[in-house]
């Protein structure tokens, strides 16, 4: 009886454990914002974008109040020439993970508004928002 | 007390002399070969121009608005890179590639240090004001050179480096360039380049050499 009461509880935990995966789609790791360097109205961002689901998720614009605008870029190195491309919208299929690093993709954040130490990140997948980050300008 | 080698106690005083002598001789060969079997150490990332070249001629400014001709480059090692400040990847990951190694290089002793230097490629936002402020993030020694478009072409052209403007979107646009670092000798030539991707350690360990080689 102990016991069948036990293994309730235990599949209980597991089915909430379970919803709070599903309730967080998009989870984001190693994130770093760049400090704009001085009299620089730009700067770079980086993370690790990993879709938990079963269903591909198209991020189709990121924003962010501190900065008038935000683009999803990439670095790339052809044929000894650097070029920047905009991404435009960013697929991440079920169960994928993709990173924005130095040299590859990654957020450039355009003209600040006002003077902030904290950037909040708003990922769009449509008129949703999917994800939203705090994350502390680092030196 | 430690027993004497029986082979030794069976030679006679002179047969003893003559093993010794043998195998000291033996050894000193082996060592002498070894020097000079091994290769000399080389550059391993860096390629050597076989015939360092002067730079073309140009009339540029320097990140503090003074007019700058080729001999800038005179009396000291550069690394070049050819970028621009509104670059918020390529250009400062690799200006900080070349300032750690800078540092590692400074750490370890080695002497004569390279000046780092930035030539804009987009002339048009990179004011000396701007540029200078971008380029002493990354060290108080470090040059930035900008200037007049033509002038600029006028160095690129002659050290084989290319740039192109490509729209982003509205008004904002990037510049496609070159991801080489050259190295520029004392006498003011061009002497070797380092091919992207740049890691402070190529640079570490083939600049002594470079600098040693010249």
């Amino acid at each position: 009886m102990r016991l069948t009461r036990l293994t309730a509880v235990a599949i209980l935990a597991m089915f909430i454990f379970a919803c709070s995966i599903e309730r967080v789609p998009l989870v984001a790791t190693d994130v770093s914002i760049k400090q704009p360097m001085p009299g620089m109205q730009m700067t770079a961002g980086y993370l690790t974008l990993s879709n938990n689901t079963t269903q591909a998720i198209k991020i189709t614009q990121v924003s962010s109040p501190q900065f008038d605008s935000v683009e999803m870029h990439e670095s790339v190195v052809e044929d000894g020439m650097a070029r920047m491309y905009p991404l435009g919208d960013l697929t991440i299929l079920a169960g994928r993970t993709v990173q924005f690093e130095p040299g590859g993709k990654h957020l450039m954040l355009m003209r600040p508004v006002g003077e902030f130490e904290t950037v909040t990140l708003e990922f769009h997948a449509d008129k949703a928002i999917v994800l939203t980050l705090n994350v502390a300008l680092s030196d | 007390m430690p027993r004497a080698n029986p082979l030794l106690e069976k030679m006679g005083p002179r047969n003893r002399f003559i093993a010794i002598v043998a195998v000291v001789a033996i050894a000193t060969g082996a060592w002498l070969s070894f020097q000079v079997m091994s290769p000399p150490a080389v550059p391993q990332t860096a390629t050597v121009l076989p015939a360092p070249g002067p730079l073309p001629e140009f009339s540029l400014l320097d990140h503090e608005g003074n007019a700058i001709g080729r001999d800038v480059f005179s009396g000291q090692w550069s690394l070049v890179f050819f970028g621009f400040t509104h670059c918020p990847d390529i250009c400062p990951l690799t200006l900080q590639v070349l300032a750690d190694a800078k540092k590692q290089l400074a750490a370890a002793g080695s002497e004569p240090l390279p000046q780092i230097v930035l030539v804009s490629v987009d002339p048009e936002r990179d004011t000396p004001e701007l540029l200078g402020q971008y380029v002493r993030y990354f060290g108080d020694d470090n040059l930035g050179i900008t200037g007049e478009l033509v002038e600029i072409r006028k160095l690129t052209g002659g050290l084989g480096i290319f740039f192109e403007k490509s729209a982003v979107d509205g008004d904002n646009y990037s510049v496609d360039h070159s991801a080489v670092v050259l190295v520029i000798n004392p006498r003011g030539q061009f002497h070797a380049l380092f091919s992207a991707p740049h890691e402070a350690a190529n640079f570490v360990h083939d600049l002594p050499l470079l600098m040693r080689r010249r």
